[in-house]
């Protein structure tokens, strides 16, 4: 009898990476992605180049996604979300619902990897005037003008003199409810400033920040280079407000180590706005029953095992279980490839 | 436009400040003094002159590795006369050497003949005189009860029979009043060339107009009596250029 599928929740880095895994550890893999396309985030929302490398995103993900389109191990089904689940891993009975209407299946475990969604830079506490203003903009509104080989004022289609970052939108924040480092918006907005900076050498660029989080090689391969060769500014302290003077906008903040007030005006502002769980997070959380934290999916295994869930057979993997960069996503999804398979060969041999 | 609320020196021309920090910038010793700044304070917590003045090396890092020229203008007008320049900040993890930037805008400062470079440097030019036309830099006939009340008393007792008590030096090289140790008239001449033909001299001339002129007068005239022709010095190094 042959063992039922792995069913893969979610077509980003970390769902891709575990359906792979879960293949070529010779298993069968149901890969259901709700949007149209896989790829996850880094397609969906336009992402130009990917951190830290600055390789082409479109290109990094095409290649993960080639990997997994032609292998007879691998179902793919786009367009199609988790509806219904019961029973318990390895006889779980799922329903899924997709482009050929309502389906029933079975399989032998699961793998979430449902992913994080952008944070509304509307819900956020400060003054930022986001939906307000058309000159403050997001890392993700950023990342789609750098995808098409530009960068504007929003307001009049011209190159701006004058470019901040805020970082910590909607993260580390006990007012808005989000008391999280969302972790890779410092690496991003690094990014983003050297290539705002490459794109438009009189361009100043500042980021505002509580702390630079710049892990493991982000710190020289990113801060560094935009400190020493882009000449991006530094500055600690977190911008209040921001207003309309003319046609330009005012931040308002403090330079904190230089003790000093800070008021200047911007031609774009850009919000480093967080993670939070995804919509599609929530619900397989609900659905599968899996204990949550900070409202992503938990694992129980804390720093040492990342991917099991409390729910028998059912794992996670990438943004799903809290912010991750795309190191984080992938390496999970390979973790989860190997718990899964590991959970289904156990099965068979106790039913053997 | 200056990023603070608080800025000074708002009515000095962008172009002026920008200059100046060009000139700084544009020093061969520069780029191997500063790559870019944490500020962390390490060099600020190592700094004896930051204990005893409101004075950062690590404000100085953060300014010039950002390129804000406004901030930088407002250093060079000011604290950048307050570094003991001991480079204790040099223990940075980043491996900048503020320091040595300082050294650099003190350079600019004094080229320019900045009003602060000036100030800072008014009560120096006895010292200046001192070393530009012996080499050597306290003399023992400086150490006067007026200058230094906080000495105590013995101070005046000392300086009333200063020659007496030089004699009591053990070595013959010191056995002065003028000098802090005895120098030949070969190496003060020489000395001053080499201030002369580096260029010193000049930068003396920009920041302290009278003292350049006694040093000028004086050791022109030690030149001519022992037969020395500085523009023989200056045609040589000429030469060498060629």
């Amino acid at each position: 009898m042959p063992e039922n599928p792995v069913l893969v929740i979610g077509g980003g880095p970390a769902g891709l990476e575990a359906a792979r895994g879960v293949a070529d550890l010779g298993y069968h893999v149901k890969l259901v992605e709700k949007a149209e396309r896989l790829g996850g985030m880094p397609i969906l929302a336009d992402y130009a180049a990917l951190t830290p490398n600055m390789v082409n995103a479109e290109e990094a993900m095409g290649e993960m996604v080639q990997r997994i389109e032609n292998d007879e191990l691998i179902d793919i089904r786009t367009s199609t979300e988790v509806i219904r689940a019961s029973g318990s891993a390895p006889a779980l009975e799922i329903g899924l619902n997709g482009p050929g209407g309502e389906e029933d299946i079975q399989t032998g475990g699961v793998i979430v990897a449902t992913g994080f969604q952008h944070f509304d830079p509307g819900k956020e506490t400060q003054m930022y005037g986001y939906y307000e203003f058309d000159d403050v903009i997001t890392l993700v509104d950023t990342e789609r003008m750098l995808k098409a080989g530009k960068f504007v004022r929003p307001s009049t289609g011209e190159a701006p003199k004058q470019v901040c970052f805020i970082q910590c939108v909607g993260s580390r924040d006990r007012q808005i409810g989000n008391p999280w480092c969302s972790k890779v918006c410092c690496g991003i907005a690094t990014k983003e400033a050297i290539e705002i900076r490459q794109l438009i050498p009189d361009c100043r660029v500042f980021i505002f920040y509580i702390d630079m989080r710049m892990y493991g090689f982000w710190e020289d391969e990113i801060y560094w280079k935009a400190q020493e060769k882009y000449k991006v500014n530094f500055i600690r302290g977190i911008v209040t407000e921001i207003t309309k003077r003319g046609d330009q906008v005012v931040v308002k903040g403090e330079d904190t180590t230089m003790g000093r007030p800070v008021e200047v005006p911007m031609d774009v502002v850009i919000l480093s706005i967080g993670m939070e769980p995804s919509e599609g997070t929530k619900k397989m959380g609900e659905l599968f029953q899996l204990p949550s934290t900070h409202g992503f999916i938990e694992s129980i295994g804390g720093a040492l095992n990342t991917v099991v869930t409390s729910v028998p057979g059912i794992f996670v993997a990438g943004a799903a279980a809290g912010p991750a960069d795309l190191e984080d996503s992938v390496s999970m999804g390979g973790a989860a490839a190997m718990k899964a398979a590991a959970f289904l060969r156990k099965a068979n041999l106790r039913v053997a | 436009m200056s990023i603070y609320a608080d800025a000074k020196y708002s009515e000095v021309p962008v172009e002026t400040k920008q200059a100046l920090f060009d000139e700084v910038k544009a020093d061969m010793r520069y780029e191997h003094q500063l790559y870019g700044c944490y500020e962390c304070g390490i060099c600020v917590a190592a700094c004896p002159s930051a204990r005893f003045y409101d004075f950062s090396p690590r404000v100085f890092a953060q300014v010039m590795a950002r390129e804000d020229v406004d901030t930088f203008y407002e250093l060079l007008n000011d604290s950048v006369w307050d570094c003991s320049q001991c480079f204790s900040c040099t223990r940075c993890p980043r491996q900048n050497n503020p320091g040595a930037v300082i050294t650099i805008m003190r350079e600019v400062a004094v080229n320019h003949g900045l009003q602060s470079a000036k100030e800072a440097l008014k009560s120096y030019s006895r010292i200046i005189y001192k070393i530009m036309s012996t080499g050597t830099q306290v003399a023992p006939d400086m150490l006067q009860p007026d200058f230094f009340p906080d000495w105590g008393p013995d101070v005046k007792q000392v300086s009333e029979n200063l020659d007496v008590w030089r004699r009591c030096v053990p070595p013959e090289t010191m056995h002065t009043t003028e000098l802090a140790w005895d120098v030949s008239e070969k190496t003060r001449l020489e000395l001053y060339m080499i201030w002369k033909l580096t260029g010193n001299l000049e930068m003396i001339e920009k920041i302290d107009e009278g003292i350049f002129m006694i040093l000028e007068e004086v050791m022109e005239e030690l030149l001519e009596e022992n037969g020395y022709d500085i523009d023989d010095f200056e045609n040589l190094l000429e030469e060498d250029e060629e």
